[in-house]
């Protein structure tokens, strides 16, 4: 008896992850490359990050683990608590051992995060309002909260409150150059207004906010920002663009990205272009790029090589840095991953910090 | 789904792999030749960490810590952007071990932001968090700027010290920022002026503050006034912290006002009034109206 009803709750999540197209997903964009999905078909953030929709439930427990294992008893997770209520959370610990040249060699365990995901839903699919909570380590501090309105026909969607800005790929590490220093990843979310498209090839949002990382707004100057990308099943290309005017001068960036799945190897491309009037007495003009290759290696085990290189000033010349990481990432059963990884930072030899090497492993629980 | 591979042929895509995407970005790190450790031409001197308030503001308060630390929401009130920062570091004490200030100055070891970027700090994890720990070499210069005193020239805004014998005698609200919805309890009002006050005023009543009552508004008869200290926490410029005398400042709209006319009025050390109304002339009451909100 039992045993035909877990089986009946595994039926139902396969179907749930061979039939919902509804939403879009992305924790991590190569997911939704190799699946051939749009970010928003796991998450409820249309542009990925956050909380896991019940589809990214489903196939966090089916399609991403190397096993599935059970417990005591019969009802398996979703995420969603009824039609109006969904919850999810993510948790982060770490082990990292950290050397910088000419200076003592550090390692430290560490929480990276603790997240918690609401979204309640006063109208199913159509007017909801969602929190990102960060509430450990340290005191709690929000990320997200905003509410959303979205047409009956799922394609138009409004926002309003602080989020996370739409541009590029939005990568799991912060630390990525295309994250870091183009300043949009989830420590830098911002208030304002979003105007977000959905089709079943294209996933476009338009943000106009503040400018300030959730900061006060000192100045008249807002910014604005775009993302849009266009999906077929093999590949998908997308361009970003970012301006942020500001008493202290404009902050504008350019970038297009891409995807392709070649076999067992999911590959992800980003490249983008910055003026920054805000670094010093003259405009500033940088280049970031990255390019990531996600190998499936077997059934829940993935190989991720990435290659970045950022340009701090084009008219300085010997100024290059490169990081290059290497993290394997494996799930052996589901909502549990573990990672472990390699990051080389190779940059001009009198900048010890440009220079460092860190390794690391990682325990990342998500439901 | 895609499909997975055997052995020798994950072997040679392995390779592919490794060699494609290492060359992909073929472009080398820099030498760093004729580069400072910042990576700029050697000689503008900007970009150089120098153990100043300034510098130490530009590069690594603005670029590293005003990730988290800034706006109304900022970790344990402490905001590192510019204008507030110095203010709400030194000589200001810590939420997390009170009985350490932020900065101490001429004393780095007892300064709990010391203790924080190096890690030996009683509470709380080390920062910047979840980033790498700021190099020894950057330390070491905040450290020196902390035992040289930790003194402001930054020469602008709150904390500023560009002080004229003509200009106004103005007052900024730091913390909270005005008319800023903030999350409580909060623990003081910090207000800095352009010059150096004359901290023998703060012995009289030219400091008030009132609670709304509830209903926002402070011309309805219920407002009820707070029983407050002031107190300096640094000289030049005057930086005032106003602390709520019995507890900290719970759910309420809140105006702070430090007068600047008769019969007395706050004023610098030459006896020049604020310019507390910001009317261009010296006079006039500063007010500030924040409201306080519980998170929880």
């Amino acid at each position: 008896m039992r045993s035909a009803t877990v089986l009946r709750n595994i039926c139902a999540l396969v179907a749930l992850v061979l039939v919902s197209s509804l939403h879009i997903a992305q924790a991590e964009p190569y997911f939704a490359v190799r699946e051939g999905l749009k970010c928003a078909s796991c998450h409820f953030n249309p542009a990925g990050g956050g909380m896991r929709n019940a589809f990214g439930n489903g196939w966090a427990q089916s399609a991403l683990p190397a096993r599935r294992i059970e417990g005591t008893g019969t009802d398996a997770w979703t995420g969603v608590l009824n039609s109006f209520v969904a919850l999810g959370g993510n948790l982060r610990a770490n082990a990292t051992y950290t050397d910088v040249p000419d200076a003592a060699a550090t390692s430290e365990f560490e929480l990276e995060e603790m997240r918690a995901y609401l979204a309640i839903s006063a109208v199913p699919d159509r007017l909801a309002v969602y929190i990102d909570q960060r509430i450990a380590p340290g005191g709690s501090q929000n990320l997200e909260a905003f509410a959303r309105y979205t047409t009956k026909d799922q394609r138009w969607n409004v926002q309003a409150g602080q989020f996370y800005l739409p541009y590029g790929w939005r990568l799991e590490d912060d630390d990525a150059y295309i994250r870091q220093v183009t300043g949009i990843n989830f420590a830098t979310p911002d208030r304002g207004v979003q105007v977000g498209y959905e089709s079943a090839q294209w996933s476009a949002q338009l943000a106009v906010s503040n400018g300030t990382a959730s900061g006060p707004e000192p100045d008249q100057g807002k910014q604005v920002s775009l993302r849009a990308e266009h999906i077929q099943n093999v590949w998908r290309f997308g361009a970003g663009f970012n301006n942020n005017h500001t008493d202290a001068g404009d902050r504008q960036m350019q970038g297009v990205f891409a995807g392709v799945r070649t076999g067992p190897i999911a590959w992800l491309a980003e490249a983008d272009y910055l003026t920054d009037e805000t670094l010093g007495p003259v405009e500033r003009k940088q280049w970031v790029g990255l390019i990531e290759a996600n190998w499936l290696v077997g059934k829940g085990q993935n190989l991720k090589l990435t290659a970045e290189v950022f340009e701090p000033d084009t008219d300085v010349d010997e100024d290059e840095q490169n990081r290059y990481s290497l993290v394997w990432e494996y799930v052996p059963f589901q909502f549990m991953q573990l990672r472990v990884g390699a990051r080389i930072y190779d940059g001009i030899p009198q900048n010890d910090l440009q220079n460092r090497k860190i390794y690391f492993a990682q325990v990342n629980g998500f439901f | 789904m895609p499909r997975t591979t055997s052995l020798g042929e994950s072997m040679r895509k392995a390779k592919l792999l490794a060699l494609c995407t290492s060359c992909a970005l073929a472009a080398c790190a820099g030498d760093g030749s004729g580069l400072d450790e910042n990576g700029r031409p050697e000689g503008e001197s900007s970009g150089t960490l120098q153990p100043n308030f300034q510098s130490i503001q530009d590069n690594v308060f603005t670029p590293v810590c005003t990730g988290c630390h800034a706006g109304a929401a900022a970790p344990l009130g402490l905001r590192l952007d510019e204008g507030a920062s110095y203010a709400l570091l030194v000589n200001a004490p810590s939420v997390e071990v009170p009985s350490l200030q932020r900065v101490q100055p001429s004393n780095p070891d007892a300064s709990y932001l010391i203790q924080k970027l190096e890690g030996t700090a009683a509470v709380g994890a080390r920062m910047p968090l979840n980033q790498p720990a700021l190099p020894a070499e950057t330390i070491a210069v905040i450290r020196q700027w902390i035992t040289d005193g930790a003194s402001n020239n930054t020469g602008t805004g709150a904390g500023g010290s560009g002080k004229s014998r003509f200009e106004l005698v103005e007052l900024t609200a730091v913390s909270p920022a005005r008319d800023e919805i903030v999350p409580g309890p909060v623990r003081d009002v910090v207000v800095a002026s352009n010059v150096e006050l004359d901290a023998t005023l703060l012995q009289s009543s030219v400091i008030e503050l009132r609670a709304s009552g509830g209903d926002g508004t402070f011309d309805s008869g219920n407002e009820r006034a707070v029983p407050v200290d002031a107190t300096v926490r640094s000289d030049r410029p005057s930086v005032l912290a106003i602390t709520p005398r019995l507890a900290p400042l719970s759910a309420d709209s809140y105006e702070l006002r430090i007068s600047g006319t008769d019969p007395v009025a706050m004023a610098d050390l030459q006896a020049r009034p604020i310019d507390g109304d910001g009317d261009g002339a010296p006079g006039g009451d500063f007010v500030l109206r924040f409201t306080v909100e519980m998170t929880q």
